[in-house]
């Protein structure tokens, strides 16, 4: 989730809007006393702001609602951002939406006011440098900031990249706004931090999931970057001795036969689950409480398998240095 | 002076004198090495899942907090100290006193 924190219904306090992988976009509206329960934002239609993939939280699945996209055919996106922008200089917030697939940035109109907004439920891709707004490495949290310091808001926004694996990580771009007020046209994507390589034998940057802010963090009168991101890295290894290969070879062995015990338990709790739910509806409350008791049953015994599986790599992770990836907020001065 | 040392002083030339082609070269950004950021001893943002910082004076005392949020919906905030790194991270509380949490799949 990204977050922006901005007036959204003009009272004079500030508001906390933000969008998460539900799809849709909430705010927490502030008042004297602070922010009050987060809300779904909704269109003038009354219904649920989105790009087209949301969580449907009375079937507990994603779905694909092409209502709102210009077009009309569903798309498997999800609004993961939300940010407050007055689009066409007419005084009142519109929205822009981003999503997380293909990294698309959709602007949705407020034809209402900021204390009675009315948002036209129709997304308009935001173009940049002429073609729609992308980031294929997948977007987290685009931010309006003046960056070149022109007057205007331009856009920085960061990417997912491969979150897990080697493949190449996430990075940070900048698209300027070279318009006017009331009509901004945003220019082709630039790179501020290139896409992480990854490879490195210590957290040295955020490699992926890049969610960034700018701003004068020094104040030394340039706008720095600061960075919230996965670091993902694989501590050198060393020669080991013969009795620690040995140990390695009995961790491993170890390790094998858990996961051996793992996979018939989960075999048991399968049979279980299917013999309880048979003749039910699938789709039905009663089969999802069914399973839900069954696997509520079995966890104990999966989860003190689970954690003696880490206790095992723990003790290999001494001897043969594996993947590790851990979450930080960096600080990118701006020389 | 050849050939080719003509052309390429040609070419220095049309290039120096492109329109744009100065600010272009003043305006790439460059950074120094990333560094973690620090509050109250510890890694900020460590443990949570994608953690996104934003800046914003949460408790109206002129200086920019860092605020971050997470996948799960979860909000904390690492109130900026003068002229010290930020303090620990706590939740960022609603009106009612209880942790901000917005709701995820």
């Amino acid at each position: 989730m990204g977050s922006q924190f901005v007036d959204l219904n003009a009272d004079g306090h500030i508001d906390y809007l933000t969008a998460t992988f539900d799809g849709s976009p909430h705010v927490a509206y502030g008042s004297a006393k602070g922010f009050g329960t987060p809300v779904r934002l909704k269109d003038a239609q009354g219904q649920r702001l989105l790009i087209s993939s949301i969580w449907d939280y009375d079937l507990k699945k994603h779905v694909n609602l092409g209502r709102a996209m210009p077009d009309g055919n569903e798309r498997r996106e999800r609004c993961i951002s939300a940010l407050a922008f007055d689009w066409d200089g007419d005084g009142d917030f519109d929205l822009l939406l981003g999503s997380y697939e293909n990294g698309h940035l959709y602007r949705q109109m407020n034809e209402g006011t900021n204390k009675a907004p009315k948002f036209t439920g129709k997304n308009i891709p935001v173009m940049a440098g002429g073609k729609p707004f992308a980031l294929a490495a997948k977007m987290t949290a685009p931010r309006l900031v003046d960056w070149d310091g022109d007057g205007d808001l331009d856009l920085i926004a960061g990417s997912f990249g491969d979150s897990w694996g080697t493949s190449t990580g996430g990075g940070i771009y900048l698209s300027r706004n070279n318009g006017a007020t009331g009509k901004p046209v945003f220019g082709a994507l630039e790179t501020l931090i290139a896409p992480s390589p990854k490879g490195q034998q210590s957290p040295t940057r955020p490699d992926a999931g890049l969610y960034a802010d700018a701003v004068d963090y020094d104040g030394d009168g340039d706008l720095d970057l600061i960075v919230g991101g996965y670091s993902i890295w694989i501590p050198k290894a060393r020669k080991l001795t013969d009795d620690e290969n040995a140990i390695v070879a009995r961790l491993r062995e170890k390790q094998q036969a858990l996961r051996t015990k793992q996979q018939a338990v989960m075999a048991k709790v399968d049979a279980a689950t299917q013999e309880a739910v048979a003749g039910l509806d699938p789709k039905s409350p009663v089969h999802r409480k069914v399973r839900s008791e069954v696997f509520a049953m079995h966890r104990p015994e999966i989860m003190a398998l689970a954690k003696k599986q880490q206790a095992l790599k723990k003790d290999l992770d001494k001897l043969i240095p594996s993947k590790q990836r851990e979450a930080f907020v960096w600080l990118y001065e701006r020389l | 002076m050849n050939i080719a040392r003509l052309s390429l002083l040609g070419l220095t030339l049309v290039l120096i004198s492109a329109p744009g082609a100065a600010d272009e070269v003043a305006d790439v950004p460059r950074f120094a090495a990333p560094k973690r950021i620090k509050a109250g001893g510890a890694f900020l943002g460590a443990g949570r899942l994608y953690p996104s910082p934003v800046l914003h004076d949460v408790n109206g005392d002129g200086r920019a907090d860092i605020v971050v949020g997470d996948l799960f919906g979860k909000v904390t905030v690492a109130l900026a100290a003068e002229k010290a790194a930020p303090g620990a991270e706590s939740a960022l509380k609603g009106g009612d006193g209880k942790p901000l949490k917005f709701s995820n799949w």
